[in-house]
């Protein structure tokens, strides 16, 4: 008991230390995270002929970050307000949708030129097109962007991909972890599309009930009924096949319905920071970073190529919602930033594990790409002034100032 | 009037409100409870974060401007929430040495340590005037400071040299 106590008080210590560095060097808390994974895991080279090894993969990391997973899409669901997608949906439909075919299409052409089979491509298509909704929300309100106009297109188009995300999700998971052979897996298709619809019917029908379920004028209560749900809908989702973050996202698009919606935002937030710090703590200690390495030159091409895709369907996106030429650009450069989906896409393709592929060089590929891309995308919004200057169309002075 | 109410996806609310002519105030209310203020001047402009609220600052502040919240009291014994410090107006008369001076050669901050967030020309305030700001005759300075940094300023405007 004292050793794993010992191992989790290292962990968070850790994980501590990591986002210390990385805010006070203006950076996003997340690759930091997975680097102190990396160094204080058993696949870090010795250091002067010592085994640097703090952690070893343990049951209550893997319990912790599977969590993460569960409170990250839970916490997306909740936001997820169909009114809204509605309300403006030509403008999200439009820009989310050259977001989907543009870096779609780039990621699985290039995924088939490495040679990747067709369910490995799938992956990797998910894991470049899918933005980070964490890092740009943070960024938008550390560089006070959160005001102007460029925000609802670029959250706008976040939370299509959303929706994108959860479909494919479900789709991916039943498609992997539904075993080997074909009647097992229309057998698997079906189990997991019962336990869809029976979600999604919650979430349309259910409100009335969860309503009943959350009110309850204890804040500790009402903490234990929504993490109690989410976390036992996520376990019985996932032991009949169907993705945890799945099930957790629609879970928490039916809670969204109910009018406890701001209050479970309020009470879970430092949950779902605790242990999505975790998750990506757990994905660095994974990660063999000598693996990384040899995945170098694919892991330069996607980057290179996914930088490329997102400005350029950033920007048509902009212009969809007919921002300025200007405002654009930096809808272009927002939109750049990856993170905690393509990891979350990462861990599903390592659990299902059924080819080498999946096992070892996707989440290897993933682990770098969302290093760099994370990095790239704070970057760049932060020196948007000199891009738009670049590009001709620096914000005007304004007179009397 | 108009005032625009927009959804900001795992943020929270945001509230535009026209002022004259382009510019918006821009009030985005977080979910867990921190307001923060924005002015925007021309739609294509960045909008400049102005300051932060907690809850309770912001219900204060916004009884302030809905004229709710008032207490006549001298002005000696005030208790404020800006702690010991207050809002004063001056007039800059045409035989003060500030007349054709700007903010940054005045140097009144330095001189007198009150802030000055405001000058109001004619009917027009402009807020935040920066460094290059020059004074004329019949300008309103609005200054924010202790009670012996406001006494500093008047002595300042009427010095003889």
């Amino acid at each position: 008991m004292a050793t794993l106590l010992l191992q989790a008080g290292v962990v968070f210590a850790v994980v501590a230390l990591g986002g210390a560095v990385a805010t006070r060097v203006d950076q996003s808390v997340i690759p930091a995270y997975i680097v102190a994974g990396i160094l204080v895991g058993p696949e870090v080279p010795d250091l002067l002929g010592v085994p640097f090894v703090l952690v070893e993969s343990q049951e209550f990391i893997t319990l912790l970050s599977e969590l993460g997973i569960v409170f990250l899409l839970f916490f997306i669901g909740l936001e997820f307000n169909l009114d809204r997608l509605l309300a403006s949906r030509s403008q999200i439909a439009s820009a989310g949708t050259i977001d989907l075919l543009v870096n779609g299409v780039v990621g699985l052409g290039l995924a088939l030129l490495f040679g990747f089979g067709p369910v490995e491509a799938l992956f990797l298509a998910g894991i470049v097109y899918i933005s980070s909704s964490a890092i740009i929300t943070k960024t938008l309100i550390d560089l006070e962007w959160i005001a102007d106009p460029e925000t609802e297109a670029i959250l706008g188009t976040l939370v299509f991909e959303d929706v994108v995300i959860a479909v494919y999700l479900a789709l991916l998971s039943a498609l992997v972890l539904g075993g080997g052979g074909s009647s097992d897996t229309l057998f698997a298709l079906g189990r997991a599309g019962a336990v869809l619809v029976a979600l999604v019917l919650l979430a349309f029908y259910g409100t009335g009930l969860l309503e009943r379920i959350l009110s309850v004028r204890s804040d500790e209560q009402f903490l234990l009924r929504v993490v109690g749900s989410a976390v036992l809908v996520g376990g019985v989702a996932l032991s009949m096949g169907v993705s945890e973050a799945v099930a957790a996202f629609f879970l928490g698009a039916a809670f969204g319905g109910t009018e406890h919606a701001e209050r479970i935002e309020r009470v879970i937030t430092s949950e779902r920071d605790l242990y999505a710090a975790v998750f990506f703590f757990a994905i660095g200690l994974a990660t063999d970073p000598s693996v990384v390495l040899e995945v170098a030159t694919p892991l330069a091409a996607l980057v290179v190529a996914t930088v490329a895709s997102k400005l350029v369907s950033g920007y048509l996106g902009g212009q969809r919602y007919g921002l300025s030429k200007r405002r654009s650009i930096r809808v272009a450069l927002a939109m750049v930033a990856r993170g905690e989906f393509s990891l979350v896409l990462a861990a599903l393709a390592a659990s299902a594990g059924t080819t080498p592929a999946l096992r070892e060089t996707i989440p290897a590929l993933a682990v770098g790409y969302v290093l760099v891309m994370s990095v790239v995308g704070t970057t760049l919004m932060r020196y948007s002034h000199v891009v738009e200057r670049w590009a001709g169309t620096p914000q005007k002075t304004v007179a009397g100032r | 009037m108009t005032v625009y109410e927009t959804d900001i996806p795992g943020v929270g609310r945001k509230f535009e409100l026209e002022l004259d002519g382009e510019a918006r105030a821009i009030v985005v209310v977080h979910h867990d409870g921190r307001r923060e203020l924005f002015h925007r001047a021309t739609p294509d402009a960045d909008s400049e974060k102005l300051f932060d609220l907690d809850g309770e600052q912001a219900r204060q502040l916004g009884s302030i401007l809905s004229g709710a919240y008032f207490e006549s009291v001298a002005t000696d014994d005030l208790t404020l929430p800006l702690g010991e410090a207050f809002i004063e107006w001056f007039d800059v008369e045409s035989d003060s040495p500030l007349v054709g001076e700007t903010l940054e050669s005045a140097a009144i901050r330095a001189e007198t340590g009150v802030s000055v967030i405001a000058v109001q020309r004619g009917t027009e305030t402009l807020e935040n005037p920066d460094a290059g700001f020059e004074l004329q005759t019949d300008d309103v300075l609005v200054t924010l400071g202790t009670r012996d940094e406001q006494t500093a300023v008047e002595d300042l405007l009427h010095a003889d040299d």
